[in-house]
């Protein structure tokens, strides 16, 4: 009851009832990515064994090659369909913007980053140093391999969709990412997206270079160079901080304010 | 809109969207930084980590220290001079650690089934904490790349060798002497990294044999005092907010 006096008292008259928090739309996405990836796993599981022995058979063609052409198909869609959906949807008057509004676009926008996070687990983590497992099992006869079918052209790409869906978010519904391009958002994004086309590189150098794959082999390098710009999550978290404290903050100032009379 | 209307509607609810949003940031960071970390080490410095038999006194010794200490650096840059949280390290290690640890279970063992006890990764968590340490006692990075870098060369082979030893119980097998480790490596059937791949101490004619160890996580130590001096302005740099107005 105090509380709601307070509130009053502030001007705060908005009738909005939408809950800050989209916790719905994050934890549906965490779930479907493991869902999706523990299915693909299995799937990696029991036809890599059965068909993905040997690239020049008519299963692998079925099984393992007609993937590759699904998902990266799929992929463009997707990626497409999710970045102009976000565009054609954007705020077109930000101005009108209350501050809980901005607010809970904000909150949002911390979910997408999350969801790029495990992303990025699944892709850069999980199906790229299980790579390495497969390296070990098969002398491969193909650039195609079972397990590159899932890490490069599946589990990169779907990272680098939520990453542009993260930016094209923020692109058009916050307006501190409206104005002007972000740099280290940039960074975030276009970092990790880099890794995917680096495995041109990465393949061209096997193709005449053909070694066993020793991981630490300086022709992977690049990916390295790539994976640093992750680390400009520093810069975009913090170029959000003094907004979110102007946006929350002065109610906990005021709180002390409280205290004192 | 309006500045004066805020955002929030309570004290009490300004507190718990601040700590909400602390969980989400939070699980966002480890994902997020588990993921950077863990393609750098692994291609920097995987091959040691993945195969007991790689695990030897002077390369795995020299290399592992210096590469693993990049983040931690980067991470306690940002962590610690923007927020005062001294857990920079030690999030970004348990990062990389949980992502290893799932790799080689569910890959490593669970797909091309090797033994758990031939691809366990390097323990860095004591590592990391020293460093953490290190950094909230003196509240100096000089001091923690200087202290810190060092022990973080110097703690690694301690550190792993509760695991390692028993690895390196000699034994004779067809009639040659090989350790435990050299032996799972003979068995368990690699095809991507024949023998002649595996960098591991060989000795030369110019050196001594006995205490390579010290000797490797000496230097070890030494260039991970530049490396954390290095990847402390990385950190630095990428908490940039740059803008642009044209792209």
């Amino acid at each position: 009851m105090a509380a709601t006096s307070r509130a009053v008292a502030q001007g705060v008259a908005e009738k909005e009832t939408a809950d800050l928090f989209a916790w719905r739309g994050m934890w549906l996405a965490v779930a479907a990515f493991f869902a999706f990836y523990i299915c693909v796993r299995w799937y990696e599981g029991v036809y890599g064994w059965k068909y993905g022995l040997d690239a020049f058979s008519p299963e692998f063609q079925t099984y393992w090659m007609n993937l590759l052409y699904i998902e990266l198909v799929v992929e463009a869609l997707a990626t497409a369909a999710l970045v102009s959906y976000l565009i054609k949807t954007r705020d077109r008057n930000m101005e009108a913007m209350t501050p809980r509004e901005e607010l809970r676009r904000y909150c949002t926008l911390y979910m997408w980053w999350v969801v790029y996070g495990v992303g990025l687990f699944w892709g850069a983590s999980f199906f790229t140093e299980q790579d390495g497992a497969w390296h070990q099992t098969v002398v491969r006869d193909t650039d195609f391999t079972p397990s590159h079918i899932i890490e490069f052209y599946m589990s990169y790409p779907i990272y680098v969709m939520v990453g542009l869906g993260s930016f094209t978010y923020a692109k058009t519904r916050i307006p501190y990412f409206a104005k002007g391009w972000s740099v280290p958002y940039l960074m975030l994004v276009f970092g990790p997206f880099m890794i995917f086309p680096n495995v041109g590189l990465n393949e061209w150098g096997h193709t005449f270079w053909f070694m066993e794959e020793l991981f630490v082999a300086p022709l992977h390098w690049g990916f390295v160079f790539f994976a640093w710009f992750i680390l400009a999550v520093f810069g975009v978290f913090l170029q959000v901080q003094p907004r979110m404290k102007e946006l929350i903050g002065r109610e906990l100032q005021q709180s002390e304010d409280y205290a004192r009379s | 809109m309006s500045a004066l209307t805020s955002a929030v509607r309570t004290p009490e609810e300004a507190a718990k969207v601040f700590r909400t949003l602390d969980f989400i940031a939070l699980g966002a960071f480890f994902m997020i930084l588990l993921a950077s970390h863990h393609v750098h080490v692994m291609l920097l410095m995987g091959d040691w980590d993945f195969w007991v038999d790689w695990k030897d006194r002077r390369f795995w010794v020299t290399v592992v220290p210096i590469v693993s200490v990049a983040y931690p650096a980067a991470a306690q840059a940002f962590f610690w001079e923007k927020f005062r949280l001294p857990f920079g390290a030690t999030l970004v290690t348990l990062g990389v650690l949980a992502g290893e640890w799932a790799n080689r279970y569910f890959n490593f063992v669970g797909f091309t089934y090797f033994p758990i006890n031939f691809v366990w990764p390097t323990i860095l968590l004591p590592m990391a904490l020293f460093l953490d340490a290190m950094l909230a006692i003196s509240k100096s990075y000089g001091l923690t790349a200087v202290v810190g870098g060092l022990m973080y060369g110097l703690l690694m082979y301690p550190a792993n060798w509760p695991l390692l030893s028993a690895f390196h119980v000699p034994a004779e097998y067809n009639g040659v002497v090989m350790s435990l480790a050299d032996i799972m490596g003979y068995q368990y059937v690699r095809t991507g990294t024949p023998e002649y791949i595996r960098m591991v101490e060989k000795g030369t004619l110019k050196t001594f044999g006995k205490d390579v160890v010290p000797v490797s996580a000496f230097f070890s130590g030494f260039v991970a005092m530049v490396m954390y001096f290095v990847w402390h302005f990385v950190g630095r740099w990428f908490s940039k907010d740059y803008h642009i107005n044209q792209l």
